[in-house]
């Protein structure tokens, strides 16, 4: 693989759903050129691993602007890429099974009101109605959001990666960044697996790799790559509408346009990327168990495929968005755990804001990387984690 | 036209075309027509909450074949009590060793740290009992599966593969295919040929025949065409004939028939040693990956062993690799000479063959995936968009997402996109298998959900 130049504007590491925008929207500003690497195929890193969902059901504020501005985006998304990303909005369905779950759902909602989307809290019956069969006793209740819903996250991939194209972003796949060079305290280039290559800013998309990245260039951040564990069932006739969501245990479910149910649950298991992403038999009996525990009649479903991918996550839950303080032109589009997908068009408009120099429209006391340097107490946690 | 009609959204993937505000009408009308079936209701879902069966022991064989069934006996013989299973419902006993019939082993993972029983074995046996097997060694004999073809109207009622069409014929010459064609001129042709008997009206072999095809096709007095491309399904609704054509540029001809058994190719059941991390290689004679293994049976995965067809052995060599399997599990002495395999090098048969038909015409649907529907102009147009290698044309095109995850399409969509791209079948793609190897039911895997502690985290 070569290069087509020695010099780019810009560098853009990664070539999930996040590093494909933020080339996206700084084409469209005309901050070219721009080159986006990855070492693996298209999709091959989060970007191709997740469940779909979209939800703007968050507790932090800041989140919820954040995933509504990026509903709307995804709304429009076939209309300006051209491609179908089936973007359903049948909702969010969260379950309480909990007294403590019951009135962290009514905080949720109480914030989600407040920023004026119309969420329901719902009691036991409700949603006894909504998934008819549920395991007696299974939940107390929950809150719903109609305007949440699911995409199928690989057409919004090529769309942005064609449109990306169009507009003159060199993506080079199979080519792995191997270092950050820095000159005078600043970036000066990266070192590839296709030569070195010379650039002003790079920005760190490299999603559960991120802080790999990072640290190879000296940085010390908090990203944690955690493993985490999906399945998808044969696919049957629809059945259910919204994503269904526990956060006690982290799990979700919601059936695709194609008919499988697709979901997970939380599965801890040993931090970092050094192990790869295997599946473990653990995921697939506690995910069952949990599936056929909470609703019975999912017990005859046969699991199709399960997979693997990481989560990049901060100790705040919130992503890492802008320059770093300590090295210029090292910009960070990273730490989405995940809900990387669903904030990925918004999230990279400021993305491309802080490589511009603009104004960037986040509390930097939530989003900046500067958050981290010698603090140890976050201001904002966004505790709403799932899978 | 439609983009200046109605400019606030088009969608276009796949060529489908419509207006933004009737997006939600077209997402119910899509989803009705998604899924094979209905949800099974809540009384069905309880009949399946079994318990699941577990069992320990220092070796388990996958797979009663001819390889199986040896390994076994070889272990028994030993002095040992292995666990043999199978997923046919009906097999015989092994004297020595405890049995799970109708039984699919569907997740091996890689060996775990703890010496005494590195493997765990997951699966379910008929119809959704979870199973978890424990053991120090694991002799994987899965054998093979017949593989499709791509042919005009490969997806039209009578084109059966050589099972299929074993298990619509019970005894020889009865059952519905009553003028089949054979596709092959190998051993699977000639069984193909044994069951079908009279009702076999020709045998077409993409390549050469081999005599024992030849003998059962004179005896029979069926026509034989080697060397012969198969272009296309005659008759609209179901199979009434194939169009054909002579290698090299030859003459286009018919046969008539009301089925088609596709007996050309077998490919090996080789999903387990991928997920159990075994080194895997290409075998260029059939066209596949295989586990790399020692003439013993030994892979790279310390501990587990592979025999018969699946581990890339010829079927005649089938029974005296499960021995060797066996024996090298035992660490006892190993005689005889060693198993032959099918070749690793060479020009593979169906790379050419494909090379050959798909330069020609093109009538009728070529369905590349029939569990997606994917055809093969698909494939092509996803190469012609820019994307490139089978994980990413995969994904693009749905190709090998389905119910068989795979199996029956994305051997042959290597060999299209090594066409394409002009690189070698291995070069183009290692094809990831994910866990469970077939469907497996939630409530067999439910069953099993205490079966496995946390990891340690470090
Ligand atoms: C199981 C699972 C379920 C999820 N469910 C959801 C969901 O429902 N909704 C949602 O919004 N999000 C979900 N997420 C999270 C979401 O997938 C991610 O947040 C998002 O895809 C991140 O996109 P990205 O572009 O930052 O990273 P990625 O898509 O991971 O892309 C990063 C890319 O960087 C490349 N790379 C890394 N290091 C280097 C290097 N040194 N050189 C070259 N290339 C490199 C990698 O190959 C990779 O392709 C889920 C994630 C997982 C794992």
């Amino acid at each position: 693989m070569t290069l087509a130049r020695s010099e780019y504007r810009t560098i853009v590491v990664g070539a999930g759903i996040v590093g494909l925008f933020t080339a996206y929207h700084l084409a469209r500003a005309g901050a070219g050129p721009i080159l986006v690497v990855d070492r693996g195929f298209l999709s091959n890193g989060g970007s191709g691993r997740n469940g779909g969902g979209v939800r703007q059901q968050w507790e932090t504020r800041s989140t919820i602007r954040l995933a509504r501005e990026a509903v709307a985006d995804y709304r429009r998304f076939s209309s300006e890429f051209g491609y179908n990303i089936w973007f359903r909005q049948g909702g969010y369905l969260f379950l309480a099974d909990s007294p403590t779950e019951l009135a962290r759902l009514a905080r949720v909602h109480a914030v989600v009101r407040a920023e004026g989307l119309p969420s329901e809290l719902l009691d036991a019956d409700a949603v006894g109605a909504r998934l008819d069969g549920l395991a007696p006793g299974a939940v107390l209740g929950g809150s719903y959001l109609r305007s949440d819903g699911t995409l199928y996250p690989f057409p919004a991939v090529w769309g942005v990666y064609e449109a990306a194209r169009r507009l003159g972003v060199e993506v080079a796949l199979g080519v792995d960044c191997r270092g950050v060079t820095v000159r005078d305290g600043r970036v000066a280039g990266v070192a590839t697996s296709a030569g070195t290559v010379a650039t002003g800013t790079l920005v760190n998309a490299a999603g559960g790799w991120s802080g790999d990245l990072s640290r190879s260039a000296g940085l010390d951040v908090p990203n944690v790559a955690s493993r985490h564990e999906i399945l998808a069932t044969e696919p049957t006739k629809p059945f259910l509408d919204p994503m269904v969501v526990r956060a006690s245990d982290g799990l979700y479910f919601s059936q695709t346009m194609r008919g499988e149910l697709v979901g997970g649950l939380t599965v801890p298991h040993p931090p970092g990327t050094a192990r790869g992403v295997p599946s473990s038999p653990r995921f697939l009996t506690a995910m069952a168990g949990a599936l056929v525990g909470l609703w019975p009649r999912l017990g005859a479903l046969g699991v199709l495929r399960a997979w693997t991918g990481f989560y990049d996550d901060t100790p705040d839950g919130l992503p890492i968005v802008g320059a770093d303080p300590r090295l210029a032109g090292f910009v960070h589009a990273n730490g989405f755990g995940g809900h990387g997908f669903m904030l990925a068009p918004a999230a990279t408009r400021r993305v491309a804001a802080a490589v511009l120099g603009e104004r960037v429209d986040l509390d930097p006391a939530e989003f900046s990387p500067g958050r981290f340097v010698g603090r140890t107490t976050p201001t904002t946690v966004e505790r709403l984690q799932l899978g | 036209m439609l983009d200046v009609l109605f400019p606030s959204g088009i969608d276009t993937l796949h060529g489908f075309r419509r207006p933004r505000f009737l997006t939600g009408l077209y997402q119910r009308v899509v989803r009705r027509l998604s899924g094979y079936s209905a949800l099974p209701d809540a009384g069905a879902a309880r009949c399946l909450a079994a318990p699941a069966t577990r069992w320990t022991g220092p070796t388990v064989v996958v797979g009663a074949g001819r390889a199986g069934r040896a390994a076994v006996r070889r272990l028994v013989a030993a002095g040992e009590r292995p666990l043999v299973l199978d997923r046919a419902l009906r097999v015989p006993e092994v004297p020595g060793a405890d049995l799970l019939p109708g039984s699919t082993a569907t997740f091996l993972p890689p060996p775990s740290g703890d010496p005494d029983r590195p493997f765990t074995l997951l699966g379910y046996s008929e119809p959704a009992r979870g199973f978890a097997v424990r053991a120090r060694r694991v002799v994987v004999a899965t054998g093979g599966y017949d593989a499709g073809l791509l042919f005009g109207g490969n997806d039209r009622p009578g084109v059966v593969t050589a099972e299929g069409a074993f298990a619509l014929t019970p005894t020889p010459g009865a059952g519905p295919l009553r003028r089949a064609v054979v596709i092959g001129g190998g051993d699977r042709a000639a069984a193909a040929i044994d069951r079908l008997h009279e009702s076999v009206v020709a045998v077409v072999a993409p390549g050469e025949i081999r005599p024992e095809v030849v003998r059962r096709a004179s005896e029979l007095g069926v026509p034989l065409f080697p060397r012969t491309l198969v272009r296309s399904v005659v008759g609209r609704r179901r199979v009434r004939g194939l169009r054909l054509e002579s290698r090299g540029g030859g003459a286009s001809f018919s046969v008539d028939g009301d089925s088609v058994v596709l007996a050309h190719r077998r490919l090996p059941h080789a999903q387990l040693f991928f997920q159990a991390g075994a080194r895997m290689g290409w075998r260029a004679g059939t066209g596949a990956y295989y586990p790399e293994v020692s003439d013993a049976g030994a892979t790279s995965v310390p501990g587990l062993y592979a025999a018969g067809t699946g581990a890339g052995v010829v079927p005649d060599d089938a029974e005296a690799s499960g021995e060797r399997a066996a024996a090298a599990a035992l660490a006892a002495p190993i005689d005889g000479p060693p198993p032959r395999w099918i070749p690793r090098d060479g020009p593979s048969e169906m790379e050419g063959y494909y090379r050959e038909l798909l330069a020609g015409p093109r009538p009728g649907r070529w369905v590349a995936c029939p569990c997606e529907d994917v055809l093969l102009g698909e494939i092509e147009e996803a190469h012609r968009a820019g994307y490139r290698g089978i994980e990413v044309v995969k994904r693009y095109t749905g190709v090998g997402t389905g119910l068989c995850q795979g199996r029956y399409c994305l051997p042959d969509t290597l060999l299209l996109l090594a066409r394409l791209e002009q690189r070698s079948p291995p070069e183009v793609g290692y094809i990831t298998q994910r866990p469970p190897v077939h469907p497996t039911p939630l409530a067999a895997l439910a069953a099993l959900r205490d079966e496995f502690p946390a990891e340690a985290t470090p």
